[in-house]
């Protein structure tokens, strides 16, 4: 009997030992396991502290759980001030305005790809904030600051630079403009035919040169965002009378007949600023008529659609390469094709363009193949 | 009768061309380099219509228009303003402070700006 007892102790003793020796292989693993995670944790931290974009994570209720130097500079406020409180709370202050502007909707904080904000009078922030999800489950939000000030202020002086330029530009041609002209109106004495086709070539390239640097300034005014200036309601046809009035000269000396197709019934007003919206219209026929053959047509076509109003320009001229379509509303922008045909051109006039309609809260857009002509259409919103 | 013109630019070379330009066609000219002497000279001179350029050294153009205009003796005296700015803002502010025209210097030849004057005067 007291064999079979020690025997069954024994057995039991040697059983717990397995579960020792067991539970310390689990204790290690465990503890293990976390130095890896204080590891990774500090390893993430050091990058967000060293970042040089400014990161807020929040969690879903909105309240800040790490912060990194750069944001917490950017927002200046103490890391103390900081976590475990409401996000929207520490950017209460006036300057922050457009920040929580940005971010806040209903109430909640919403997904942003890179907005440009404003904070006091010395920081320009790019913002982006992203929902992180873990199998679909919301886990929080990243906040990023990505500090602009620096590129903002070359881009003003660059800017600048260009504006002030080209008025400085304008003071010496406006004395060659004013020099030849005199001299063609023989305001100098008579001079001879010759003297006079040289002249009159020379006061085109002249007059080229004062259309290019209002093509700049048409661009850096865009840039500068002050481009719609005053806007009135007006019908979009006598927008388009306007300009292809003033082109008769230029459609005379291509022999180019143009056919302007209007609906019947007038159509409602667009809200536009009429000078820059003249602008676009005068572009796309320009251009129609720079690429177009001597002797070609071209076709206005107004049209009603509801809501806005369509500006459709068909030509049969030289086209649009495929591979080049992509680019053509960058500035500076000039195709292979129409630079080989040695027309006059700044690569202004359809970003400047763009930029208009898009401002009009329209939209432009094209359809063209090489040697196959070009439509070009844009839409204004018609006055609800 | 001559027409008496009083010409306010700083740029010595349009000066002189603005000024023969107007004396080829019988005008009787007056000239001021700057905004001091253009003021002073629409008091004294009382020009029948003044060409006025706003970058100017000392007193700009919008200074000596709006002091024109204050001043009764002179209120009366029709201005252009003939200048290389243009944008829409300076447009407005020229004619809010009472100018009769805005002319971009390099978009009117000199017969063009003397045909504006011309519908001014009369």
């Amino acid at each position: 009997m007291e064999t079979k007892f020690a025997n069954i102790i024994e057995n039991k003793e040697d059983a717990l030992r397995r579960v020792r020796v067991a539970l310390l292989n689990i204790l290690e693993d465990t503890e293990d396991a976390r130095k890896i995670a204080v590891d990774e944790r500090n390893k993430t931290m050091a990058i967000i502290e060293n970042l040089t974009d400014g990161i807020l994570l929040l969690n879903v209720d909105g309240k800040v759980e790490i912060i990194s130097p750069m944001a917490r500079e950017f927002l200046k406020k103490e890391e103390k001030d900081i976590i475990g409180n409401n996000f929207f709370e520490l950017i209460n202050d006036k300057e922050f305005e457009e920040l929580k502007e940005l971010l806040k909707e209903d109430g909640k904080i919403k997904a942003i790809h890179r907005k440009e904000i404003a904070v006091g009078d010395n920081l320009n922030l790019e913002v982006s904030s992203v929902f992180l999800k873990a199998e679909s489950v919301n886990k929080g939000i990243l906040i990023v600051l990505h500090d602009i000030t620096r590129d903002k202020l070359i881009e003003k002086m660059k800017t600048e630079f260009v504006s002030i330029a080209a008025h400085q530009l304008r003071t010496p041609l406006s004395a060659i403009k004013w020099t030849l002209k005199m001299m063609l109106d023989g305001d100098a004495g008579k001079i001879t035919e010759d003297q006079k086709d040289l002249l009159e070539k020379t006061y085109i390239s002249n007059e080229r040169m004062i259309s290019l640097i209002n093509d700049l300034l048409n661009v850096t005014r865009i840039e500068e965002g002050r481009f719609l200036y005053r806007q009135e309601n007006i019908q979009l046809e006598d927008i388009v009378d306007l300009v292809v009035e003033s082109s008769t000269e230029l459609l005379e000396m291509k022999k180019i007949k143009l056919d302007i197709d209007v609906p019947k019934d007038l159509m409602p007003e667009v809200k536009v600023d009429k000078e820059k919206m003249s602008l676009v219209v005068q572009n796309l026929l320009e251009n129609a008529v720079k690429y177009s053959k001597e002797g070609s047509d071209i076709k206005i076509i107004l049209e009603n659609k509801g809501n806005e109003a369509l500006f459709k320009i068909i030509d049969k001229g030289v086209g649009i390469p495929k591979n080049q379509q992509e680019r053509i509303f960058t500035k500076f922008f000039r195709g292979d094709n129409v630079i080989a045909l040695e027309t006059e051109g700044s690569g202004l006039g359809l970003y400047t363009s763009k930029n208009i309609v898009e401002a009009h809260k329209g939209k432009i857009w094209f359809d063209s193949g090489e040697n196959n002509g070009t439509t070009f259409y844009f839409t204004v919103p018609f006055v609800k | 009768m001559f027409k008496k013109i009083l010409l306010v630019e700083d740029d010595k070379f349009l000066r002189e061309l603005m000024s023969k330009k107007l004396l080829s066609l019988g005008y009787e000219v007056s000239t001021a380099p700057d905004g001091e002497t253009g003021i002073e000279m629409i008091k004294s001179e009382k020009p029948e219509v003044v060409l006025l350029d706003l970058i100017l050294p000392g007193i700009n153009g919008f200074d000596v228009l709006e002091k024109a205009k204050k001043d009764p003796e002179t209120a009366n005296i029709p201005v252009v303003i003939l200048s290389n700015l243009g944008q829409s803002e300076d447009i407005e502010r020229g004619l809010k402070l009472g100018a009769k025209d805005f002319l971009v210097k390099a978009h009117f030849t000199p017969q063009e700006i003397v045909n504006k004057l011309k519908t001014i005067l009369e």
